[in-house]
């Protein structure tokens, strides 16, 4: 290192790369990694627009999952039955993966098919973070929930 | 230029790295422009680290119709904003002669945002006929999808 002046064959005229690739290399390892992030959703079903004359005595179904979010405490109701809140859904998961483990077994289907019945609604106040709706809909689609129903009518601030 | 045999005092050793440069800056520089060109429509915070989405490849194409929803104030299709009661006609238009299983429209939302705002996107959705919406967000790296329930 460090010039020699005279003496030797000559100076080396090379400047010195190698940072300069470690820079680079890292940068463009960044971008490769950042390009292919494939995109991902979940589907949800939303009821079609209620009709007027629609008839208004529908029977109630026994096997529907209801899935609310408390505006105040955050708390996740399934059914009325509270489980935990929105930071921590590990327990609707464990519920809803209980309640569709028992429908397999006992072969609870949908009516007119032979599926198993796993439809679940999702209602929330308006004022609910959207972040914490879908941290709901993560959890109950990861407990095999199938269809997802947004409840769109008659939503609380 | 050229090894020289003998004579000089000094053996280069080095690796000429020149050549690795050059290429290395111009995939660097595609990279760059590839890039920012391949997001279509507004920036969008959405929600991260999720379990269990299902991977759409719909959602990147031209076609689809996206709904962005970055704030509590604004709706944007494509990169042009419009206001809520405008939404309905341009979905109708863009949904013009889609199959019955492609009548999707995705919602990218983000997570600061009411889900009032959410909501109430959906309705003017589902007033062109549509009761298939996809809430985008991004998976956790690495997580495998909960065994069979892929569609």
């Amino acid at each position: 290192m460090g010039m020699s002046t005279g003496g030797s064959g000559g100076a080396s005229p090379n400047i010195n790369v190698t940072p300069l690739i470690d820079v680079l290399l890292v940068l463009l390892i960044i971008f490769m990694v950042i390009t292919p992030l494939k995109p991902s959703r979940f589907e949800a079903k939303v009821p079609a627009e209620p009709k007027d004359q629609q008839n208004v005595n529908v029977k109630p179904n026994p096997l529907t999952l209801v899935v609310a979010i408390n505006k105040e405490t955050k708390g996740i109701t399934l059914n009325n039955d509270a489980l935990g809140d929105v930071s921590d859904t590990e327990k609707l998961y464990n519920r809803l993966n209980e309640i569709f483990r028992d429908r397999t077994n006992n072969g609870v289907f949908r009516e007119g098919t032979n599926e198993i019945e796993k439809t679940i609604f999702v209602k929330s106040p308006k004022s609910v973070r959207y972040g914490d709706v879908v941290k709901v809909i993560d959890a109950a689609k990861a407990a095999g929930a199938s269809p997802i129903g947004l409840q769109i009518d008659d939503l609380t601030d | 230029m050229g090894m020289q045999l003998g004579g000089a005092n000094e053996f280069n050793s080095e690796i000429n790295v020149t050549p690795m440069v050059d290429v290395m800056l111009v995939l660097l520089i595609i990279f760059m422009i590839v890039t920012p060109l391949l997001q279509q429509g507004v920036s969008v915070n959405l929600p991260r680290d999720m379990i269990s989405p299902d991977e759409d490849g719909d959602i990147a194409k031209d076609t689809s119709v996206i709904v962005a929803i970055p704030d509590n104030s604004n709706f944007y299709i494509g990169k042009e904003q419009f206001p809520l009661d405008a939404l309905g006609d341009v979905i109708k238009r863009r949904m013009e002669g889609k199959t019955p299983d492609k009548r999707i429209v995705y919602i990218k939302s983000g997570v600061e945002v009411d889900y009032g705002r959410v909501v109430a996107a959906i309705e003017t959705i589902r007033k062109q006929d549509i009761d298939k919406i996809g809430l985008v967000a991004d998976r956790k790296k690495g997580a495998e999808a909960p065994g069979g329930a892929k569609q």
